[in-house]
């Protein structure tokens, strides 16, 4: 579908109010004519029948009625046009985020979310002026300008000619100046997107750019991407602004034509045409009721040239849209939604998985995860622990092979009724802009407070929570604020907590934590593990051992597992990663313990 | 209104724009007027002429008319484009101003802002201005000239008329547009802020869908992002509602205008005070005069929200950095030992000051371990001598230089950190290591990365240095982002380095690795090492154990064992249980 169908294709998210805006706009279009007869008739009685406030009092009392009513209707045509306008922006970012859940983390990871942010913003915004301006100015173009003819051709025929002759002129125009600057606008829209996915990286990691004096150097590249903006609006604008003045131009030409045909008519001047062509005469209540008419003639067309660039800016908004709308999901997400065991099992069969067809990261794994079981999962960086979480989380599907909740395979499983199953605590846990209490609530909004306490003080994050000049009230941002990583990791470890499901992952939970709070930590893991089954992914094979199996992953096989003293028994790889992790760590020698 | 005042200093370096865009404009609507005016008399006055059969010159009024067709079309063009060429060149400047005052922000007081709202503020804030421009400062002074003029016109016809012109004029062009700015400046205010909780809610709904969608939170997420769209489309509906209302009034004003001038004039033609044509003439120019102040009531209306954005952007602008710059040159620093000595330092709000009475001293070329669990003061540390914050009481030195003598960027450029989190830039792997060092040729990247221990993994991606590596460096796992980090500090080539728990979170092998490149790393260098960790404590010279921002203990290795026995010894449950 093209753009501009598409765009077409989402009116009837706004409704009756687009065809109320175009309905309105068109009887003010015709009141106009109405008010132009009173008043030609007004001028005409007052110039030539000297006639009084007396005579044409009745007329003056219909020209005051038409201009009220015409102001009422000019309100009520601007507030429908922005309703339809606005039910098509607020159903459209509805749907396009809707449907970036769809498309899941997977999709996102590969996408600048800054440029994503600015077409669910800005480019929703940009699309006001097509539905609300374009369309009915676009309608009116075809409709107003006839009608205007079928008044004016029994008053004048010459008139309509000139009218009919000079109107087709404005639209060729029009295209033929606009066909360049499409392409124009569309590469200007992306340079905006791109320019504030540039800031929003540039925010983000500003303290970065500080630690490498990087950040004044900055101020030039802001200057230089703001002035490239300025050079490539203005070159899209320029062309914008030529058409518009071509567009006045004939309209202009228009007009003067027109009035000279009237005026040399009416003073009685051989007007120069054939001879064989028979002139009708006029007279100046005519005359002046077709030269009133004639701007409104053209009004239209000129209309549309200004909103030419209120469709620009929405064609090239729709885009990012479409191409956000028109990617298929890579999940087929299931529909099922059956009742899984308490504590969940987890079975791996024969599952593969490629990124990239050519580059499996993962070789046909079977793995086992029994319920009520302490599973852990490790390998060096890269070895395919992170792929095998997301196969899990249903972020991705398997290539090949199946994976087994019981015996039901996961892909068939309606994917929200999974998750209602997990609790997750990722690498780099994020913080959403709200207090601690609501992303600690994150998976059970309804929970109250003292559910919420209860669950940090596992985590044993109660106390520096509860230190906190608002405690629970603190407010936090994405970065979580004035926080350490340690104390984020225990925020999110309580939100697992909360969570209260019988399949809980954790993606090194005790990563940036000092050996107190680890301690403290793992003990409420082990809470946590009761009744439950637990799957843990670790770097550190310390935290690893007391797992009743560890799964040992290398290059997207698993190579090994069993539990600690099995593994190190077999002298694999597992007893060599220990080894090299140092059973006798540095710190150790100077401990008394070992 | 001091807003107003100080954007005005801002606009200053435009004043030429502005005057030249402003006379394009007022030539534009004079002529337009003109036209207007001029064909009404002519139609009239061809008709009287023919009617009674006299003769008359129409070459004139002809030329006239075709005159100001002429410079209205030519004179639009010019203005538009003058106008939008300076505001966009103004846009352009604010956003470097507006950067160049948020940059000594970060990251001290930044803290309490969420990406989304900065963001918001230079791309929204910034362009609601232009408002102010193109809307405001222009169409008041082209009305105010234009308006004088009429009155003028009127006043050569009749004084009544043109009483009776300024009264319709002035209310279109003041009292509207005072009454669209006492509606609009509720509804702009919220209206600025909204944008931000919404740029704000869509970044964490894209950045954070992973934890949304496990913890089924993504419809709740979907929820917030419509409510909020939905009340930002409230107030643009009431914004909006008004703005139909004073286009109508403008309307009704014009019209209203001709009706009574009508009303008066009718008479005098026929008392014979006012020629016939010069009737048709009055009455096309007043529809056509009120083009001057049409603009004004929307204009004003959006006064508001661009005061509101103003107000926001003063808000970033006037904040108060951490730490103030020197006034005079910044020393040299020609040796690179820190002192610590008597460091106190509280964060703001904080129950209980971060650090106390801290003492240390890393001799030139030595290294240093500063080890303490969670939130004992390790990180405030590095925080104080990268001059991100400053210190309350005590001193650092570096090299003999108290650090608040030294320039901060000056200061940063002899010091490379290797910390947890290492913002990776949306761009390449090239252009991430090039922040460090812009020059750095080809080789000089790939020798760090050797010896970053990264190098073989990038030569293995396709597109090697030229990956692109996402916003959030999602593509790499953590302990490869580390070693990127490694080499940049390798790339930056500085005589002091500080290492935040630079093995943290890897696995035993890449921990290995890592700490063989940073061994290279740190010959020859002033190092600082924060962590919670054995690993590497045997390599440095000197220990500090910090708890609840106090010194514990220092010493070399030995003196942790009875500085936190009750801490670290509590390690062995995980490791020596079994």
């Amino acid at each position: 579908m093209s753009v501009n169908a598409w765009l077409k294709s989402q009116r009837p998210l706004a409704g009756h109010a687009l065809k109320g805006a175009i309905v309105l706009s068109l009887t003010h279009a015709l009141l106009a004519v109405a008010q132009a007869w009173f008043l030609a008739l007004i001028l005409d009685a007052v110039i030539f029948g000297g006639a009084g406030l007396a005579e044409v009092g009745g007329w003056l009392g219909w020209l005051l009625a038409l201009l009220a009513l015409r102001a009422f209707i000019t309100w009520l045509s601007e507030r429908t046009a922005f309703t339809a306008a606005a039910r098509v922006r607020a159903g459209l970012r509805d749907q396009v985020y809707r449907h970036l859940q769809r498309l899941g983390p997977a999709y996102l990871s590969g996408t600048r979310s800054g440029t994503l942010v600015e077409t669910l913003t800005k480019g929703i915004d940009d699309l006001e002026g097509y539905y609300a301006r374009f369309l009915p100015a676009m309608t009116l173009t075809m409709v107003l300008p006839l009608a205007l003819l079928m008044v004016v051709l029994p008053l004048d025929w010459l008139s309509a000619l000139a009218m009919l002759i000079t109107a087709p002129m404005i639209p060729i125009f029009m295209i033929l100046i606009g066909s360049g600057a499409e392409a124009r606008n569309q590469r200007q829209w992306k340079q905006l997107a791109r320019m504030s996915a540039h800031f929003l990286d540039v925010i983000q990691g500003l303290t970065t750019l500080k630690l490498f004096g990087a950040s004044r150097r900055e101020v030039e590249v802001i200057g230089r991407i703001s002035d490239d903006y300025r050079a490539s609006t203005m070159q899209v604008l320029r062309i914008a602004f030529l058409s518009s003045s071509v567009l006045e131009f004939f309209a202009t030409v228009g007009i003067a034509i027109v009035a000279v045909f009237i005026g040399f008519r009416l003073y009685g001047v051989a007007l120069p045409v054939p001879h064989w062509l028979s002139v009708p005469d006029i007279g100046f209540l005519q005359g002046l009721f077709v030269l009133m008419l004639a701007p409104e003639f053209y009004a239209p067309l000129r209309n549309m040239g200004t909103q030419y660039h209120a469709r620009m800016a929405a064609v090239a908004a729709a885009e990012q849209l479409i191409e956000v709308l028109d990617t298929p999901p890579t999940i087929t997400p299931g529909t099922a939604r059956p009742t899984l065991p308490t504590p969940l099992g987890v079975r791996f069969a024969q599952v593969g998985f490629a990124y990239e067809p050519e580059r499996e990261a993962l070789h046909a794994i079977d793995l086992d995860i029994p319920p009520g079981a302490r599973v852990a999962l490790v390998g060096t960086s890269g070895a395919g622990k992170t792929t095998v979480v997301n196969l899990l989380l249903g972020f991705l599907q398997p290539s090949s092979g199946h994976i087994l909740i019981g015996d039901t395979d996961l892909t068939t499983i309606d994917p929200a009724h999974w998750h209602a199953h997990l609790a997750w605590v990722p690498q780099q846990p994020r913080l959403f802009q709200g207090t601690i209490a609501d992303n600690i609530r994150l998976g059970d909004p309804g929970a109250d407070l003292e559910a919420v306490r209860r669950a940090a003080r596992l985590a044993r994050a109660a106390d520096f929570i509860e230190a906190l000049p608002r405690g629970y009230d603190h407010p936090v941002g994405e970065r979580g604020t004035g926080l350490s990583g340690g104390q984020i990791q225990r925020i999110a470890l309580a939100r697992a907590f909360l969570r209260d499901a019988p399949l809980v992952i954790l993606d090194e939970a005790t990563a940036n934590l000092d050996p107190e709070s680890e301690r403290l930590v793992q003990q409420g893991i082990d809470d946590l593990a009761h009744d439950r089954t637990l799957l843990v992914i670790a770097h550190r094979l310390a935290t690893v051992r007391r797992a009743d199996r560890i799964l040992v992953l290398d290059q997207g096989r698993i190579v090994e597992q069993g539990d600690h003293h099995q593994l190190i028994a077999a002298a694999g790889l597992y007893a060599r990663m220990t080894a090299a992790y140092g059973d006798a760590p540095a710190l150790a020698g100077v401990t008394t313990e070992e | 209104m001091r807003e107003l005042l100080r954007l005005w200093r801002l606009f200053r370096p435009y004043r030429a724009w502005m005057l030249l865009g402003t006379l394009a404009a007022v030539l534009t609507l004079l002529a337009n007027v003109t036209l207007m005016a001029a064909a009404g008399w002519f139609i009239a006055a061809m008709a009287s002429a023919g009617a009674a059969g006299v003769a008359m010159n129409y070459f004139a009024p002809a030329a006239l008319i075709r005159g100001s067709a002429i410079i209205r079309t030519a004179g639009r063009y010019g203005e538009r484009l003058v106008n939008h060429e300076a505001t966009f060149r103004l846009i352009a400047s604010l956003r470097v101003w507006f950067y160049r005052h948020l940059e000594p922000l970060a990251p001290a007081r930044l803290q309490q802002y969420h990406s989304g709202d900065i963001l918001s503020r230079i791309r929204a804030d910034i362009d609601a201005l232009d408002n102010l421009y193109v809307r405001v400062l222009v169409p008041v002074v082209v009305a105010l000239l234009s308006v004088t003029l009429f009155g003028v016109f009127l006043a050569l016809h009749d004084p009544a008329l043109a009483l009776l012109g300024l009264v319709f004029l002035l209310l279109a062009g003041v009292a509207l547009p005072w009454w669209a700015e006492a509606r609009g400046r509720a509804p702009g205010q919220r209206l600025a802020e909204h944008e931000g909780a919404l740029r704000t809610a869509v970044i964490d709904g894209v950045q954070g869908m992973a934890e949304l969608t496990v913890y089924g939170a993504t419809e709740r997420q979907a929820r917030r992002i419509e409510g909020l769209s939905e009340q930002l489309i409230a107030d643009q509906a009431r914004i909006n509602s008004d703005q139909g209302l004073t286009q109508a009034a403008i309307g009704l004003c014009a019209n209203l205008n001709l009706w009574l001038l009508l009303w008066l004039a009718i008479p005098l033609v026929r008392a014979e005070q006012l020629p016939p044509p010069d009737l048709a003439m009055l009455a096309l120019f007043t529809l056509a005069s009120f083009e001057a102040v049409a603009p004004l009531p929307h204009a004003f209306q959006l006064l508001g929200r661009s005061l509101a954005a103003a107000r926001r952007l003063f808000a970033i602008v006037d904040t108060v950095p951490a730490i103030r710059e020197p006034d005079g040159p910044s020393p040299r620093i020609e040796r690179f030992d820190i002192t610590f000595a008597g460091v106190g330092f509280s964060y703001p709000d904080a129950e209980r000051p971060t650090l106390q009475g801290i003492d240390l001293q890393v001799p030139e070329g030595r290294r240093a371990a500063v080890v303490g669990a969670t939130g004992s003061g390790k990180s405030t540390l590095f925080n104080l001598l990268l001059r991100f914050w400053s210190t309350d009481c005590g001193s650092i030195r570096v090299g003999g230089h108290d650090i608040r003598d030294i320039d901060s960027e000056t200061l940063r450029r002899h010091i490379a950190v290797v910390s947890q989190h290492t913002h990776l830039f949306d761009a390449t792997i090239r252009e991430n290591l090039l922040v460090a060092r812009p020059g750095a040729t080809p080789l000089e990247l790939e020798q760090a990365c050797r010896v970053a221990q990264i190098h073989d993994f990038i030569a293995s991606l396709p597109e090697g240095y030229d990956t692109w590596v996402g916003e959030t460096g999602v593509r790499l796992s953590g302990g490869q982002g580390r070693r990127i980090a490694v080499a940049r500090a390798l790339l930056k080539d500085a005589p002091i380095l500080l290492l935040d728990e630079p093995t943290e979170g890897l696995d035993a092998a890449t921990e290995r690795s890592l700490m063989a490149a940073l061994d290279r790393l740190m010959q020859g260098r002033t190092v600082l090492l924060i962590t919670h960790r054995p690993a590497g404590l045997d390599w440095v010279d000197q220990i500090l154990v910090l708890d609840q921002g106090r010194e514990r203990a220092r010493g070399d290795a030995s003196v942790i064992p009875e500085a936190t026995a009750a801490a670290l010894l509590e390690l062995a449950p995980t490791r020596h249980d079994d």
